[in-house]
């Protein structure tokens, strides 16, 4: 079905061609009816095997003949000596191996080896590293053979660092080694195991890493493998389980928790309360009303606060499966109508955790030889991406790098024309991290206008948010504002949004502008209709064009202010 | 120095415009001929492809083209004793072959015409302690049948007959350094395989797991310079691909990340205008597979002359609907 040349024929070619798949056709078919027969009649005899041979050897995705070859070895071991079904198990080794050569992509073929190696007497595993060396030879990026190699290597219990070394090998000698690459990564967390550390690799085997990837890249500043492959050593794994935020209001009657990685409360993990040591019964909901996964959790507390004294919140998030805990505390004093704590974080270290002082200076090294060699190359793209990330990684909140990072997107989008959405997101994420980053982790009026934002992202941050400017970019979804339940205001003018889905989760939302976006229906804003929406302007929208379209608002928004 | 990019150049008389009718045509007397030999020796994947076929004339609005009773009748006779259904009658059965099955069950709201409970019964005998799922007995294990487990279940409605967490456990097992998946732990990432995984992992819920910026850049890394797409790193690009990058890219909220008039401009110039039908790059030969996909990537580019597709399931949206099936994406 894959790579076949439409070839124009003449008619009488044609009709050769069709006369010689006739008759191929009735081999085959009698071939196949007979195989079928037979194992109806329960026959697993050679002659089965002859018959579903001829038939695989053309066809070898025709699985229920490898079904029934497989049923004929488990009656020839169940009935034969020993050494008759090991000769009759070689010699399928053999028609197997040139089933492969014909099609060395075929699922039912390498599965059906894997089942004779399972159930011969006597495997020869070495011959089977072999086969997979010599496949391998032909064809660097089989991954049916990689991964027939590593059931080879698990059943077998071969050496890994002498598989590391195969890899080693391969990269060495060869382009277009992602799959050595890809194999690789799984090596090394087993070989050298850290799971302290982000990545799971021992923090100097990783530095080694650093030079074996380097020297690819300057080998050859085109071979992608390596760029995907470093992207991985420059990551910077998971945060832990805790407790960023917990807010309280008296208005809502809602505890609000912000973690830092998702949950699914009662299902793995679960978040109490208690007030004033009094446990507080309720259904925990995630900010769309839910309860599947998520960062942000809301319990609205039965019967309400309790008025007439100050109110001392402890929430207590438990992880079952090692039974952790984390406390968060929170007071909330009598006339208080809200309160809450937000974690502080060290500057750079919100969004990724901190690099080790090692590191540090092997990605500060790599930046100068990265640099060195994009003045060799300005237009690799590669480069470029891996410059943006190195440079990230040593200045999160782009003290030092601004320029060059607003540069590198620059050169990017320029160069790679066919990804720049991808970019000017990037560029956008980079912003909201820098941002976020700097700001009093306190803040609740954020703008965030004219920065060329093509999307939100990390809003799960903005938890407090009241009041949200994102006027003048070129935002199209507003999907990431769901994460701002205290939103109020909203000023959204001059962008290009066209749909107001997730705003029907800013449950306080009262004052929106969406002035000059492109909003073509007025049915549209009928999610909203629950908010305590006051002031709406929509004005420079498409759906300005429809007939009354401000009384049609007004049917669908009972809450607006007359105008 | 420098690798050449693998690649095709679009030929300038390529094709630019949907000729949609001709698909329409191609699909609907595609298998008339019984004893053509490229049908007989395909009786291996019948149901899938004639899940293919169904489909993108659902997509194409011409499903009443076929011959429903005639479908209808041929899957009857494929479930086995066990539940589960077998390619072809005769052949043995398998969850890839049950999943299209009820897929195209689902689409002619004809679930009725097979035992459901011995189907959802056949799916769960099949997963592992580890929460894999073989194939069928034989025991080969893949993150496709992953999906064809949970597709299948989803649509019967009958998702927590299996368990959910375990099987999920287990292709978070199957992620890798570049944020895709593969076949089994420690398989290379394959866009096919990403697929599988991200609509797994839709339907259960748990998307969150994903790292939708590291992923979604190396799925529109797939996109080269004549605009279509590969499967993985190197190779050469693929209509299908335009189904599952494209697709995977959807339910990640990363969409727009490829170029959509350059990926178009290569789908369109895949199609065959002497019979109708896609084929898997410019100049090769046609079959429904790649016809589908191609409609279904079409689809998901906003031709509006085609039904809107859903990425989790391949099936018209129009059909999910009906089936009462949300599924949350990012």
């Amino acid at each position: 079905m894959h790579g076949r040349l439409k070839v124009k024929t003449t008619a009488q070619q044609e009709e050769a061609k069709r006369k010689e798949r006739e008759q191929k056709l009735k081999l085959y078919t009698a071939a196949t009816s007979g195989a079928f027969k037979k194992r109806l009649n329960g026959e697993f005899d050679e002659e089965g095997l002859k018959l579903t041979g001829e038939i695989l050897s053309v066809n070898p995705d025709f699985y229920s003949l490898w079904n029934y070859r497989k049923e004929i070895f488990l009656f020839m071991k169940d009935n034969k000596e020993t050494e008759f079904v090991q000769k009759l198990m070689q010699d399928e080794l053999g028609f197997l191996e040139s089933c492969l050569k014909v099609n060395p992509k075929s699922y039912g073929a390498w599965h059906h080896r894997s089942f004779i190696l399972e159930n011969m007497p006597l495997p020869d595993w070495e011959r089977e590293l072999q086969l997979c060396n010599t496949f391998l030879e032909y064809d660097e990026r089989n991954f049916h053979c990689w991964d027939y190699r590593r059931f080879v290597v698990l059943t077998s219990d071969v050496d890994l660092e002498q598989e590391l070394a195969y890899t080693t090998e391969k990269i060495q000698t060869n382009f277009s080694n992602y799959s050595s690459w890809h194999y690789r990564s799984k090596l090394l967390p087993v070989i050298f195991p850290d799971p302290t550390h982000p990545v799971r690799v021992q923090e100097d085997i990783l530095l080694q890493e650093h030079e074996t990837v380097q020297n690819a890249i300057f080998t050859d500043p085109d071979d992608q493998s390596a760029w995907f492959y470093h992207r991985w050593l420059l990551g910077r794994g998971r945060k832990k389980l805790q407790i960023s935020c917990v807010h309280a209001s008296r208005k809502t009657n809602q505890i609000l928790v912000l973690l830092t990685n998702y949950i699914q409360v009662n299902h793995g993990h679960q978040l109490s309360v208690n007030i004033n040591s009094s446990p507080v019964t309720g259904e925990w909901r995630n900010v769309t009303g839910t309860n599947s996964y998520s960062i942000i959790w809301i319990l609205t507390v039965k019967d309400g606060f309790p008025g007439g004294e100050d109110l001392s919140i402890g929430v207590t998030l438990l992880t079952e499966s090692d039974c952790t805990q984390f406390s968060q505390g929170l007071q909330l004093a009598e006339g208080q109508d809200e309160a809450w704590t937000m974690a502080s974080y060290k500057a750079g270290t919100r969004f990724s955790i901190e690099l080790s002082a090692a590191a540090s200076s092997t990605m500060e090294k790599e930046l100068e030889a990265i640099q060195e060699l994009h003045s060799v190359e300005p237009e690799n793209k590669w480069v470029l991406l891996t410059l943006l990330y190195l440079m990230k990684a040593i200045d999160p909140v782009h003290e030092k790098y601004q320029d060059d990072i607003t540069e590198a997107i620059e050169k990017l989008t320029a160069v790679d024309s066919k990804r720049k959405a991808f970019y000017r997101d990037l560029k956008s994420k980079f912003m909201m991290e820098k941002i976020l980053d700097v700001q009093d982790v306190n803040t609740r009026d954020m703008t965030l206008s004219g920065l060329d934002l093509t999307s939100l992202c990390h809003t799960e941050w903005m938890v407090l948010v009241q009041e949200l400017d994102v006027s003048q970019n070129h935002l199209t979804s507003l999907k990431p504002l769901g994460n701002l339940p205290c939103l109020v205001v909203l000023i959204a003018n001059n962008n290009d949004i066209d749909s107001v889905e997730g705003l029907q989760h800013c449950k306080q939302l009262k004052k929106l502008h969406l002035q000059k976006n492109a909003l073509r229906t007025v049915q549209a804003f009928s999610t909203l209709s629950s908010l305590p929406l006051e002031d709406v302007n929509v004005s420079g929208n498409p759906l300005c064009n429809i007939e009354n379209y401000t009384e049609a608002l007004k049917a669908i928004l009972p809450t607006l202010a007359p105008s | 120095m420098g690798t050449p990019v693998k690649d095709i150049v679009i030929p300038d008389n390529a094709q630019k415009t949907l000729l949609l009718q001709k698909h329409a045509d191609y699909i609907a007397a595609y298998g008339a001929k019984k004893d053509d030999y490229e049908y007989c020796i395909t009786e291996y994947l019948r149901m899938s492809g004639m899940y293919w076929g169904l489909t993108a004339m659902d997509l194409m609005k011409q499903v009443d083209r076929m011959n429903k009773e005639e479908v209808l009748r041929f899957i009857q006779q494929c479930q086995h004793e066990c539940g589960g259904v077998s390619a072809s009658i005769g052949h043995d059965p398998h969850l890839l072959y049950t999943l299209s099955a009820i897929q195209i069950l689902t689409m002619y709201d004809a679930l009725d015409m097979v035992n459901t409970e011995k189907v959802v019964e056949f799916v769960v005998s099949l997963q592992q302690e580890d929460g894999s799922f073989y194939g069928d007995k034989w025991g080969e294990v893949d993150t496709r049948f992953s999906f064809c487990a949970i597709a299948c279940l989803a649509l019967l409605n009958k998702l927590n007959a299996i368990d959910v967490d375990r099987a999920v456990e287990f292709v978070l097992t199957c992620m890798n350094f570049d944020g895709g998946f593969g076949c089994r732990p420690g398989s290379e990432t394959h866009s096919g395989q990403v697929y599988c995984c991200v609509g797994m992992l839709a339907i259960t819920g748990r998307l969150h797991h994903v790292n939708a910026d590291l992923l979604g850049w190396w799925l529109c890394e797939r996109q080269l310079p004549s605009g279509g797409l590969n499967g993985r790193p190197e190779k050469l690009p693929d209509v299908c691909y335009s189904w599952w990058v494209l697709a995977s890219l959807k339910i990640i909220g990363k969409l727009h990340w490829i170029d959509k008039d350059k990926l178009i401009q290569f789908i369109l110039a895949s199609q065959d205008e002497e019979t109708g039908g896609f084929a898997d790059r410019p100049g090769d030969m046609v079959d429904p597979f790649h016809t589908l996909f191609g409609i279904a990537g079409l689809s998901l580019l906003g031709e509006e002359r085609i039904k809107p597709v859903n990425p989790v399931f391949c099936m018209s949206e129009e059909v999910i609907q009906r089936a009462g099936i949300r599924v949350e994406l990012l």
